[in-house]
Parts: C-alpha cells; structure tokens; sequence
C-alpha cells in the first residue's frame, strides 16, 4: 500500500463514501456582526472571490453560537459548519 | 480682552445656525449641529444636496460606492427636525455678528411644487429640450425639467429656467400635461427670506480646472481625452454608460489608460500653484477600479511626484502597482497627439531617463485639480471674510476652522483642497466653535421628533415585505434581482415582493413607508447590503410609519454575494435567493423589541494631554460639558513643546503656553497629571474609569488623544555624530542660535518611514524640512541646503513654500530607497554621497549638517493602550477609526472617540481639525438626557434560571449578578446583547432579543430545506 493511502485511512474515522462528479459541499457559516460579517462584507468591498456554497449566519458575538444551531444543521444535512469571530 | 459675564454673553445669541453648502462636509456640520440641540439652516444652491462627493462613483480605500455612503447622510439630513433645507438658494446679505446675524437668502423658483412632486419622472420623456447633463461632467444630455441625479435630495425634480422653452419662449408646457400630480407651477417666483442665526459655516465646496486652458492635452479636442471626473461617472452605474465604461469617441471598452497627474496643479503659468492634494489618490483608485471593470485594462499613470501622503496611502499605491498592475512613470508630459483614423491618443514624454517616448493610448485622463468656485471673491465679500490671494478662506494653521470674521467658521476645500475624510474632520471641527459660541442657547430653536405610536402587531399573521435592491449595478449587474423578488413572494408569510433600484434613496424609502401602509406589512426585508452599515437607516424608516424598528431584517446580497460573485452570476443569483429566503425565515419569527433609555452623564473623559487633547478639552468645556483630561507625563503639552513655529511662522510656544495656561484655569476641566487608566466600565452614556491610583471617574464619553513619539534614528550616524541631527533637533537649533553662515545643510527624507517594517509617510516630515530650510536661507543666505527627497509631500497649498524654497535656492535632489545616499564622517564634516539621475551622475557633499527627516512613531505600549479599551490598530500601530472617509474621529465603539497623532501621523493644523472634530462628535453625544439602550440584548427568564452561575462567571460585562434573594439577576444597561450567556446557561433561561433560538434556527431550516 502506497505511503499516502495508508496516511489517508489512518486519517478518515470512516470508511469513505463515493463522493459523485461535481459535488460541493454545502457550508453554513456563523458569523459575528462585530469581525467575521465585517470581514465578509470586506472580502465584497474588496471583490475577493469564492464559491458561491457558503452562507451566513449573522450572530451578535460568536458567544451566541449554540451548539443546538450546529447540531441542527448537520442533522438537516450541511456539509459543513464555520464558525468565525 | 475683557470678557464678558457669560450671562450678558448670552442674552441675544441665537441657537441656531447657517451651513453654506451642502456637500459632504455641510452635512457633516449640520448634523453635528442638529444633534446636538442646534437649528440648522442648510442653503445650497443646487437643486439637491450632496455636493462634489455625490459625483464620485467609488471611494478609497474600501471602494465603497460613493452614492452609497453620502445616501444615507443625505436622507439623515433631509429627514432631521433640526435640519431645514434651501435649495436653490442663495445668501445675499448678512448683518450682525457674532452670536447674532440676520442672513437674508434669495431663494430661486423651482417650478415644481416639492409637497405635490412624487419624483416619478413622467415629466421628463415629456420635455423637449435637451441640456448638457453637468451633474455627468456635460457626457450626455439631460432634460429642462430634471433631477440632478437618480439619488437627488429633496427628491423632487425642478425646471431649468434658461432651458425650458416655455419659460423662454413662452412655448410647450408639456411636462404641465405629463404631471399627473398637478406638481409644475410655472407661476413659481424666487422670494426672499430672512433668517436669525447665531453662527455661519461655509462649506460651499470647490471648482475643478477647466483643462482646454492647457491645449497640449487636446481637452476639447480630442474626444478620448476627458477629466478625471468625467471619468468619475463614466465609471458610475448611475453614470452616462451606467457603468460599462465607453470611450466618447466610438463607445468601446478603452484597454490602454493613461492619467496625466497635476492637470492644472502645481504649475503657476497658465494653470494653479498649489497642490490639489487628491489627484494621486483619485487615479491610484480609478485605475484600480477600472481594472476591476476589466481585466484587460493596462494603465499609466504619468506623475511628477506621487504624493500618497494619508493614512495607508502609500500602502494603496502598492496595491495599485501590484494587484492592478499600474504603471507609474515620473515624467513630464510634453503633449496629447490623437490619430485622426482610430481616434487613439499619443503621448510624448521625458522619461526620468532624459529620453523621449511615444506611447499609444484608447483613453487619456487628465487629473484636474481643484480650485476656488467662480464667485469666490463675491462669497466672501457677501460674507465678510477675508480670503487669501487664490480665493481661498483666510484661516491661520493654529485656527484652521476660524475665518476672519467671529462666529464664521469655515470647512472642507474652501479652506483649502482636502480630501472627504478632511472635509468631514472640518465639518465637525467647524461644528464644535460654533457649539462652544452658542453653548448656552443649546435647545432653545429645536423641536422635539415626534414618531407616530408604534402599531401593535401581537396576534397577527406575519405579513413580510420584501423589497431586492438593485443597487445600479451593484447587485443587478451579478444577481438576477426579477428572480430573487419573484422566490420570495412565494416563501410562507410573504405578503409583497419586488425590486427597487436603490433602497436606500430617499424615494425608495418612500416606497417602503407606502407599502407597510398600502400592503398593510408588519415585518419588511430589504435585500441589499451589509445591515451593519444600512440596518439603521431602515430600522428608522419603518419605525416613522409605526413598525417596530424590530420587525425588520436585512440580507446582504451585495458584499456577501453579488460583489464576490462576479463571475458565476447563475450560482450568485441562487445564493441570493437562499440569503433572502433565510433571511425571510428569521423575519416570520421575529417579534417587537422595546428600547430602553438610560440617562446621560454630562462629562468627558479625554486621554492625553498634548495639544489635540487640551483643545478638545477646552472646546468640550466652551460648550458646557465637564472634562476629566488625564496625561501621565508630568505637564501638559506633550510633543509641541519641541516644536518652534508653524510653515506659515506662527509663535507655537507661545499658542502653547496660552493653550496649557487655558486649561489650567478653566473650572470645568480637572487635570490629571501624571496618571494613567486602570480599566474602564460602563457603557455610552455611563462609563465608570478606574485610575491607576484608584479613583474613579464617571463620564458619558472618552476621547482618546494618546499621541504618538517621534522616531529616534539609528541611520546615518545617528546619534553618534554631533553633525548628524534630526530636523526637530535643526528647529530648536535655528530658534534658539540661528543658521551658520557659509554652513552646509543636506537633509535626508525618510528616514525610518515609507520602509518595511515601517512603510508609511510620516506626513510632516516634507513641510517641516521646507520649514527649517527656508528658515536657514532667509537668515543665511550664504548657507547651501540640499534636500534629498524620494517625493516632495508638500500637499495643498503648502506647495508655495516648496516653490519659494526652490526659488531662494534650496537644491532638491531625488533618491530612490535601492540607491540610498551614502555617508561618511570626514574630520568634522559629514561626506555625503549620492546619485543624481537628472544630472545623471555622482554627487558628493561635505556637510556641516547632515539633518534627518524623521517621522513619527505609535506610542510604544499601544498594543497595551488598545488592547484595554478593546480597539484595534492598524498594521502599523495607530488606532482604527469607525470608518476611513465618513467616521473619521469615531471609533466603533459607542462613545469612544479619536483625535490627534493616535490616528495618524499629521501636522499641528491638522490636529487642531481633528480634536475640535472629535470634541464636536463628544458634544452631540453628551448633549443628549437621556440615550436610547440597543434593543438587542438578552433577556432572563427567572422562572426557568437554575442559578447555576454559569452566566455570572462568562459575561465579560458582569451584567448577571446574585440578587438580594440569592438567585440569579440581570442587569440589562450592562448587557451588550453578545449572548455568552445565552449559549452556556443549560436551561436556556436566555434569548437575545433579534437573535434569538427560534429565529435563527429558522435560518438554520430554510438554508438545508433542499
């Protein structure tokens, strides 16, 4: 077994699934009014691009992140969750 | 000067005040003004506000949209009940002073009735007659019956008396017909009024030049030769080509762009002397943005000296050299050659190089710089004023806001030519004299707001608006703006939905009001931009027809999607629906939040005592505030007392000691010497300061005034050699012994600044060095100098001394930071060597003096100092305010304001600007009884509290506390609405009012409901 693959199943605490063409993962992002949706709104101000299959959620401070929202949101199958602030 | 009793001071001044202009710098002094208790008359004499700033398309360095940023300001001033507007008017006469002045204003006939005017522009297909549209630089034509542009406030259109032909020939009257709101008033005569006010400001804005004055540009000739502000709205959406910028020639996309820098700047021949000090900074950002626009631009900038002077100024020039790929070239253009088949231009120029070269361009832009308006000379005359030999007002660097007259003050590029942040800081500063004159009449000319009750909403179904923005392009150029309405309106709960082509403009506020009404909404979602800085400005407007400022919500489809998604406008328009459909989610669950207000203590806090924080403190007392001003040096004064005299050779020590003696004496002001701050606590209104030795400060505002420390040098022999001084160390030299005859002085620039690990200008470094050098020629003229420079920085009208420096005999020399100059001590002279490109070989000076440009440094605990008021700094070290061009003495924090060299690197004028600024903003704060609490906080549900204390021990506010009863409280004044509380308390005893678990796990839901 090639060096890479043996790390990569030492890695993943799952088998792997077949992960079809053009998948992308679908990201929810929680974000503090005060930095992280100030940073978002910078990265527009300042054109970066990238993808399109990230939103967020705006949160008064990250210390109102619960980890019923995250929870939730795996449950109801998101990808991915990003917490920022 | 005897005094008099402040009592008979105040028997006849009047509490309100004029504002001459409307521009940017106007709104900023009269809002100040009239949040502050103040009446505010604001005269223009355009048909709307908005001034040269609404012109721009984009703002650096964020690359804000211009229209988006004054909007709200404009909007906020229109709707102010201490605000009146006069538009199309002007000021004939004023009689009276100081305290008390009649100003008689000759308003002009509209011939459009504003009540009636809905602004739906039916009026406009209608009119025949064609007029070059000026507002657009004269790039298209615009109609007799016309709004100044799509945004324009007071959102009514008005007729163009030389241009309308039944005004003229007495012919058509078909915009009469098209009016369905009966709103055209031929019949319209001007009339006089008569206004008492107390105080006058002037901020009538400025002219550009009139470039065919330099016919080698072909301006007027050539087609593909235009302005830089034409090109300002070529670039706009609102522009004439709505924002896909087209050369006038044939309409193409130009590729090749080239600016010509100091058109009409800088050039005492057939053009301006001074410096117009933001041409730099304008073509460093249209080139940026053209760029942006498309990807194929390559652009030239061809300069004389890049004068990026500002906060991160020169970081933005790197961004344009690097990320955008412009060229710089310092040369001078000899002339503008177009070929007559592709209309295409050619350039000629002297490279630095001394050779001549030809280059093919799609478009030239000429970067005109500005000057005086045309009637100046009668403005001022009108006024009273004295103005200096260009025109502009008089003012001294130790009182820039003041003109000669008492009780009129002056702001923005009438004073001389700034830029936006600068005209604000002016707008404000100018704000604060005429608060501290008429202090004691604060209150006496306004009237209370009076909102309509708010609509009781309990018990019914949601009924949501949602109302997409296009934003111009802003959004509908990326996002399918029809499709995102039209998912909407098919959410649950969602009443209405459209589009509105932008939100925020007064009209589509009106829009909004009319459909709560009509639609009868009781929850509304704008999609548009960020809601952190339009979330207010909507929250107000629902609230005026009785909504809850609560039931409201903002999806930011615009910096979080159209703008980053430029190029994948299918997936940009799907992210956007699901943005507006979760944002529609959490708005179906959102409920009424009630406001509390708290009370406010009349007193500030200003920390450290140089001359920014002694001014604000005086300004603060003059207007009836009490001051706390702490300095932990041992005596006020800070960094001024090493400084001798200004540019213009005004007595600093003198103003100084006059300034610290002021401060001393003034019974509202406690010093503090020789103190520092332990923490702060509280909130804006109520803040509690802790002193290192422990006592205790209650104030209502902080005003942080820290400073910064002056660079001390280790280049060039410093300070090892007693030849080797710095420029401060030259001053106090020439002040106190004079210049040496015969003596050789070369002065370095630069030195430690515009370098890595400090690359910034240090702003003063230039000026102070064409100071002392004049300073050495005048008295001496038998002393050399020689400045080694790499861009004489001697912005606005401080160019006259760089060219009186020249012309006495001062030699300038350019360096580059590769090829720095070299120095050796040689017995008791300094050898300096260097190469000079135009005489195109090496130099070698013995100096007697070699002095050192060096800048200024943050202070060296800053991190400390910023970190224990929970700001942040920039990267290299000085504190951030709220907002680059339109905050720029605020901090984001309630409460917390910034003035002086904590801010940035700037000269003594400008620090008085700026503390008077942020002593203005102070003011309006603490001129309030009582301050409105943020609705968003959490609320403590005690039946359901366990009192396990997890709360008390996370809030870093200390908001829960054990009550008398042994269980848990909370105090909602300490509450900053943040919700650690809300996410560690187990039994979920908390929810943040707007924020709470329902709402945004409806969010949560709506984004996975695939």
């Amino acid at each position: 077994m090639a060096h890479d693959e043996v790390k990569k199943e030492i890695l993943s605490p799952e088998k792997k699934c077949e992960v079809p063409e053009n998948w992308k993962a679908n990201i929810l992002a929680f974000a503090c009014h005060y930095c992280a949706f100030a940073a978002a709104d910078l990265a527009g101000v300042m054109r970066l691009s990238y993808p399109t299959n990230v939103k967020v959620i705006r949160l008064p401070c990250t210390g109102k992140l619960d980890q019923i929202y995250l929870l939730r949101a795996f449950e109801r199958g998101v990808d991915g969750v990003f917490a920022a602030g | 000067m005897t005094r008099m009793t402040p009592q008979q001071e105040n028997v006849d001044k009047i509490g309100s005040v004029l504002v001459v202009g409307s521009g940017i710098g106007g709104m900023q002094a009269a809002l100040d003004l009239a949040n502050s208790g103040f009446m505010v008359h604001m005269v223009s004499d355009e048909p709307s506000i908005g001034g040269t700033m609404s012109r721009l398309d984009k703002t650096f360095p964020t690359g804000d949209c211009a229209m988006c940023m004054i909007s709200p300001r404009m909007v906020e001033s229109s709707r102010h009940p201490n605000i009146h507007l006069h538009t199309l008017a002007k000021v004939l006469s004023i009689d009276g002073q100081e305290g008390n002045f009649v100003a008689k204003i000759n308003q002009q006939p509209r011939y459009v009735d504003a009540d009636r005017c809905t602004g739906c522009g039916a009026c406009e297909p209608a009119c025949p007659s064609k007029v070059f549209d000026s507002f657009n630089q004269g790039l298209n034509k615009r109609k007799a019956i016309y709004a100044l542009f799509p945004q324009a406030v007071p959102n009514t259109r008005a007729i163009d008396p030389q241009h309308c032909l039944y005004l003229t020939k007495n012919v058509c009257r078909k915009c009469e017909k098209a009016c369905e709101a009966n709103a055209i008033n031929f019949t319209d005569t001007g009339k006089e009024i008569e206004l008492n006010i107390g105080s006058i400001i002037l901020t009538p804005g400025l002219a550009t030049y009139q470039p065919e004055i330099r016919g080698e540009f072909g301006f007027g000739k050539h087609k593909n030769v235009v302005t830089a502000l034409q090109f300002e709205r070529l670039l706009s959406a609102s522009g004439p080509c709505g924002g896909e910028v087209a050369r006038p020639s044939d309409g193409a996309h130009p590729k090749r762009l080239a600016w010509i820098q100091c058109v009409g700047s800088r050039n005492a021949h057939n053009a301006n002397p001074w410096c117009s000090s933001v041409c730099c900074m304008y073509a460093a950002k249209q080139s940026i943005i053209a760029k942006e626009h498309d990807p194929e631009v390559r652009s030239t900038v061809f300069y004389m000296e890049l004068r990026a002077f500002g906060k991160d100024f020169d970081k933005y020039i790197e961004k344009a050299k690097n990320d955008a790929e412009v060229v710089y070239k310092r040369a001078m253009v000899s002339e503008v050659i177009e070929d007559p088949e592709t209309q295409n231009l050619f350039i000629h120029s002297v490279g630095e190089d001394g050779k001549l070269v030809n280059e093919e361009f799609d478009m030239v832009i000429l970067s005109i710089g500005f000057e005086p308006r045309e009637d100046a000379k009668e403005f001022a005359e009108i006024f009273g004023v004295s103005a200096d030999e260009y025109g502009f007002a008089k003012t001294s660097k130790l009182h820039p806001v003041e003109t000669s007259r008492k009780g009129v003050y002056v702001a923005g590029t009438y004073q001389g030519p700034k830029d936006i942040p600068e005209t604000v800081i002016q707008g404000s500063g100018a704000a604060a004299e005429a608060m501290a004159l008429l202090g004691a009449k604060r209150g006496s000319q306004v009237v209370e707001v009076k909102l309509p009750d708010e609509r009781d909403t309990i018990g019914e179904e949601p009924r949501i608006g949602v109302v997409v923005c296009h934003c111009g392009t802003n959004i509908a150029g990326t996002v399918d703006v029809e499709k995102v309405a039209a998912e909407a309106a098919g959410q649950p709960g969602v009443a209405h939905s459209e589009t509105i082509i932008y939100a925020c403009a007064p009209d589509g506020q009106q829009k909004i009001r009319d459909l709560i009404t009509e639609k009868k909404l009781n929850r509304i979602v704008v999609a548009s931009c960020t809601p952190r800085t339009h979330g207010p400005l909507f929250m107000d407007t629902i609230r005026e027809v009785g909504l809850n400022k609560f039931l409201f919500e903002l999806a930011d489809i615009r910096e979080q999607c159209s703008w980053c998604h430029m190029n994948d406008k299918e997936n940009a328009t799907s992210k956007a629906i699901e943005i507006v459909n979760m944002n529609v989610a959490k708005t179906r669950n959102l409920v009424p939040v009630t406001t509390a207000s708290v009370g406010v203590e009349h007193t500030a806090l200003v920390i450290g005592g140089g001359i920014a924080g002694m001014n604000a403190s005086l300004s603060l007392a003059a207007q009836g505030y009490g001051v706390h001003l702490i300095e932990r040096q041992e005596s006020l004064g800070g960094l001024l007392h090493k400084v001798y005299t200004t540019i213009d050779g005004d007595d600093v020590q003198t103003y100084l000691a006059d300034t610290i003696q002021k401060v001393e004496n003034n019974p509202s002001i406690t010093v503090h010497l020789e103190k520092t701050v332990h923490k702060i606590d509280g909130f804006v209104g109520n803040f509690e300061t802790l002193l290192e030795d422990g006592e205790k400060i209650s104030h209502g505002a902080l005003l942080i005034a820290s400073g910064g420390v002056e660079y001390q040098p280790t280049e060039y022999g410093y300070p090892d050699s007693k030849r080797v001084i710095t420029q401060r160390e030259l001053e106090s030299d020439l002040y106190h012994q004079g210049p040496q005859d015969g003596a050789t002085y070369v002065m370095i620039q630069c030195v430690g600044s515009r370098e890595d690990p400090d690359n910034y200008c240090s702003r003063i470094c230039c000026q102070d060095a064409l100071k002392n050098a004049i300073a050495i020629k005048e008295k001496s003229p038998t002393a050399r100098v020689i400045i080694l420079y790499r861009d004489m920085r001697a912005y606005g009208l401080k160019e006259d001394y760089y060219k009186k420096a020249r012309d006495i005999g001062v030699l300038f020399f350019l360096y580059t930071p590769d090829l720095k100059p070299q120095t050796e001590q040689v017995g008791d002279k300094v050898r300096v060597r260097f190469l000079s490109t135009v005489l195109g070989k090496d130099m070698v000076v013995d100096a007697d003096y070699l002095v050192l440009s060096t800048g200024f440094r943050p202070q060296p605990d800053g991190d400390d100092f910023a970190k224990k008021f929970k700001l942040t700094c920039n990267i290299d070290g000085f504190l951030l305010e709220a907002h680059v061009k339109l905050r720029p003495v605020d901090f984001p924090s309630e409460g917390f304001f910034l003035a002086g060299l904590a801010h940035a690197p700037k000269n003594l004028e400008e620090t008085i600007s700026q503390s008077l600024a942020a002593s203005a903003r102070v003011g309006a704060l603490l001129s309030n009884d009582k301050l409105s609490v943020s609705g968003v906080i959490s609320k403590h549900n005690r039946d359901i509290c366990m009192s396990c204390l997890a709360c008390v021990k996370k809030c870093p506010f200390g908001a829960p506390f054990i009550d008398e009863d042994g269980r848990v409280s909370h105090n909602e004044v300490k509450c900053t609405g943040c919700g650690i509380c809300a996410g560690v308390c187990p039994a979920k005893a908390y929810q943040v009012n707007y924020f709470r678990d329902d709402q945004i796990l409806a969010m949560v839901d709506s984004v996975t409901d695939h």
